[in-house]
């Protein structure tokens, strides 16, 4: 799992630039606090906040939404699948061939206030958005005051 | 896993040229396949809906314009992020000669696909010969 990437073609201060900057989008990066496996593996997952829970969107164009497998355990998420490519028979040859096909499966560990037995998940245009939301016990609540 | 793993592409963003409007822009993974008397294209450009699409063919310049609309992120702020959403653009010239009245696009989960028929005079034609 490659963290960091380093251009070697650059000058010994632009280096230390690009150092700098990479530390900090290191020490930024928020993936040590959710804990997503694999960085960079497919299909590449945005997580939101949206208020009463989270909102977890991937970008998986071209797939039969039935196939998506989407399941969680603990406060763990999986989705799972597999991207086929159009069958084209009778070609005479590829000019291009840039996207990406075969298996997948990506785990996402979600913080513990959530509810992974309420979340919904919808296919839409390509992107896959699951909504988990937050567990009734860690929801604010409001605690009446009374008089003695 | 027995089958091909996926391996994740970073999107590539489009230089070189400026829009007027305002957004990014990415270039969207292709597959063009060649066939006797057409060309298939399929572009990858998840969270493109069929209204916001646009594809021209002007002197042999192929433009695929598509954009996102971003509307449903107003409300939701970013915890963890991967990849950047924005609108896809890219431009091919065309060596073939094709027939651009006949020119077929669909969209279907966000895999765009053109059909792009050769035209007549760039199909491969067998010429009979006939004994004298």
């Amino acid at each position: 799992m490659a963290l960091l990437r380093f251009s070697r073609d650059l000058g010994p201060v632009s280096n230390l630039l690009t150092l700098q900057e990479e530390l900090e989008r290191f020490l930024r990066n928020p993936a040590y606090g959710l804990g997503v496996s694999s960085a960079g593996g497919f299909p590449p997952v945005n997580i939101f906040d949206a208020g009463d829970g989270v909102a977890v969107i991937a970008e998986i164009p071209g797939i039969d939404p039935n196939s998506i497998r989407v399941s969680g355990q603990g406060s763990t998420l999986t989705i799972a699948g597999e991207r086929r490519r159009e069958t084209s028979t009778e070609a005479t040859g590829y000019h291009r061939r840039e996207r990406p096909f075969g298996e997948f499966s990506r785990s996402i560990q979600l913080p513990e206030q959530l509810d992974l037995d309420k979340a919904a998940a919808s296919y839409e245009a390509g992107v896959l958005t699951v909504k988990v939301p937050k567990a009734e016990a860690a929801k604010p609540r409001q605690i009446s005051v009374k008089s003695a | 896993m027995n089958e091909q793993e996926i391996v994740a592409k970073e999107k590539q963003p489009v230089e070189g040229q400026e829009k007027t409007r305002a957004g990014r822009f990415f270039m969207p993974a292709v597959d063009i396949c060649e066939y006797k008397d057409s060309l298939k294209l399929w572009a990858d450009v998840p969270g493109v809906k069929e209204r916001e699409v646009e594809i021209t063919l002007n002197g042999g310049v192929l433009t695929i314009t598509a954009t996102v609309s971003t509307e449903s992120y107003e409300k939701l702020s970013p915890l963890y992020t991967e990849y950047n959403v924005g609108n896809y653009f890219r431009q091919f010239e065309l060596n073939e000669d094709i027939d651009d009245k006949r020119i077929n696009a669909s969209i279907s989960n966000g895999v765009l696909e053109l059909t792009l028929p050769k035209s007549e005079r760039a199909q491969p034609r067998k010429i009979e010969v006939t004994a004298r």
